[in-house]
């Protein structure tokens, strides 16, 4: 990975993380909030390199529990698993295709979902919290589409072929 | 003849002055009327001067213009920005008036504890859809520990989870962990308060004899020592008691605004060592 694309790495988690935890909420409603660590991930898992994305993968997904929930490690599995699934097939994807990484990032929520409501149902005691999970599904998933198009959409994502 | 031509020129310049004195001493009693000289002159240059006027006028407007103009547009970048600030200031005045109120309310929150109590700003939500928490800017330099209750101005917030040394977490209870020991404030029927989607939470293990409607104040029962006795948590908003089964299905809406939370109060009592 180049200096460069470390540090726009970095730098991208980083906004996320503030965008997410402390910009977005004041402007938008709870289901409506964007995965962005997540569509960090998807990305990494089409474009890094498997050696420096799995680690990659499970550090984001702990970051994000870092900032969610009460269950550490939750995310960084469900994110190291996900990427996993990605990067299994990306070799096989034409992975400069915006719309193909919408379809990803969308695949990408979904599973991660599944997963964590399988987690949570396996290893905590949190009643009803498979309703809330599929009550915001949709819009999640919308939302995070509507952002990986953006994302899709942004210069570095043409020229930027070197991640790892 | 010499003496005309000597003094020739000083008698025409005398006679002149003495003509001249005697036109306006002749004319000093008729001073309101305009004589014959007058007239004539005003009547010629009558046409002209009307016009004159107006393109004296129309150079003193041009001229102005130009001049005021040249001022205008310093004045008016000078008025926009005296404008934005006026607004700024209009902005921040009602911001910290809003701010005043809430605060106040917090105080007399904190009045009503009767424990210590520290004040703190939230500066982040969960980032996740699915979980209830937030972030506050307060952390265990300030004495926070996990598992505080924390409070607002009209009630429960919830309780603290992860404390760093500059910040902490608060788990909500409108979050599906939440758990929080609570009573119905008229009939003292006894129960958990758990959350549940939609920003609502329910009153959990309230067998189906005990007394409960719809509108009933829930307050925190103080068993289990996290939460003081008799804070607010919210209102009774749907019983439903079904034909079989121990429990009946109570639904809380919390008195805490958890969608426009700034202000929280975290109470320094009790917490896990």
């Amino acid at each position: 990975m180049s200096r460069r694309s470390a540090l726009l790495l970095g730098s991208a988690v980083v906004f996320a993380v503030v965008f997410q935890a402390s910009v977005l909420p004041i402007h938008i409603d709870t289901p409506f909030k964007p995965d962005l660590l997540l569509i960090i991930m998807a990305y990494l898992a089409l474009r890094g390199s498997f050696e420096l994305g799995t680690p990659m993968a499970w550090l984001l997904g702990l970051l994000k529990d870092i900032f969610s929930g009460l269950y550490l490690g939750l995310n960084a599995f469900s994110f190291l698993l996900v990427f996993l699934v990605i990067k299994s097939v990306a070799d096989r994807l034409y992975a400069e295709s915006g719309f193909l990484f919408v379809v990803t990032v969308v695949v990408a929520t979904l599973i991660s979902a599944t997963v964590n409501l399988l987690l949570l149902l396996m290893f905590t005691d949190t009643p009803g919290i498979a309703y809330s999970m599929f009550a915001g599904l949709i819009p999640h998933l919308l939302v995070n589409s509507f952002a990986a198009s953006l994302v899709a959409l942004l210069p570095a994502f043409e020229r930027d072929q070197d991640v790892a | 003849m010499d003496l005309f031509k000597k003094y020739g020129f000083i008698m025409l310049i005398g006679t002149g002055v003495f003509v001249a004195l005697i036109f306006y001493s002749l004319n000093v009693p008729r001073n309101r009327e305009a004589n014959v000289i007058e007239r004539v002159v005003m009547t010629v240059f009558s046409p002209i001067l009307k016009p004159a006027v107006r393109l004296s006028g129309f150079f003193e407007d041009a001229w102005d213009g130009y001049v005021n103009l040249v001022d205008v547009k310093r004045e008016n970048l000078k008025l926009r920005d005296e404008i934005k600030e006026l607004n700024t200031r209009l902005v921040a005045g009602n911001e910290a008036q809003k701010s005043n109120q809430r605060l106040q309310h917090l105080l007399e929150m904190k009045n009503t504890v009767k424990a210590p109590s520290l004040s703190a700003s939230v500066v982040g939500e969960d980032v996740s859809s699915w979980f209830r928490t937030v972030i506050i800017d307060r952390g265990s330099s300030s004495g926070i520990r996990d598992g505080m209750a924390v409070v607002a101005a009209d009630g429960v917030v919830g309780q603290i989870v992860k404390t760093a040394p500059t910040t902490s977490r608060v788990l909500l209870l409108t979050d599906h962990s939440s758990g929080i020991a609570a009573t119905i404030q008229r009939s003292r029927a006894r129960g958990v308060v758990k959350g549940k989607e939609g920003g609502l939470c329910s009153l959990e293990f309230t067998t189906r004899d005990e007394d409960v409607k719809v509108g009933d104040m829930v307050v925190s029962s103080g068993i289990g020592g996290l939460f003081l006795k008799g804070l607010p948590i919210g209102e009774v908003t749907m019983v439903k008691r079904g034909e079989y089964g121990i429990f009946q299905t109570v639904t809380i809406r919390p008195a805490v605004n958890i969608a426009h939370l700034e202000e929280v109060l975290v109470v320094l009592r009790g917490g896990y060592e």
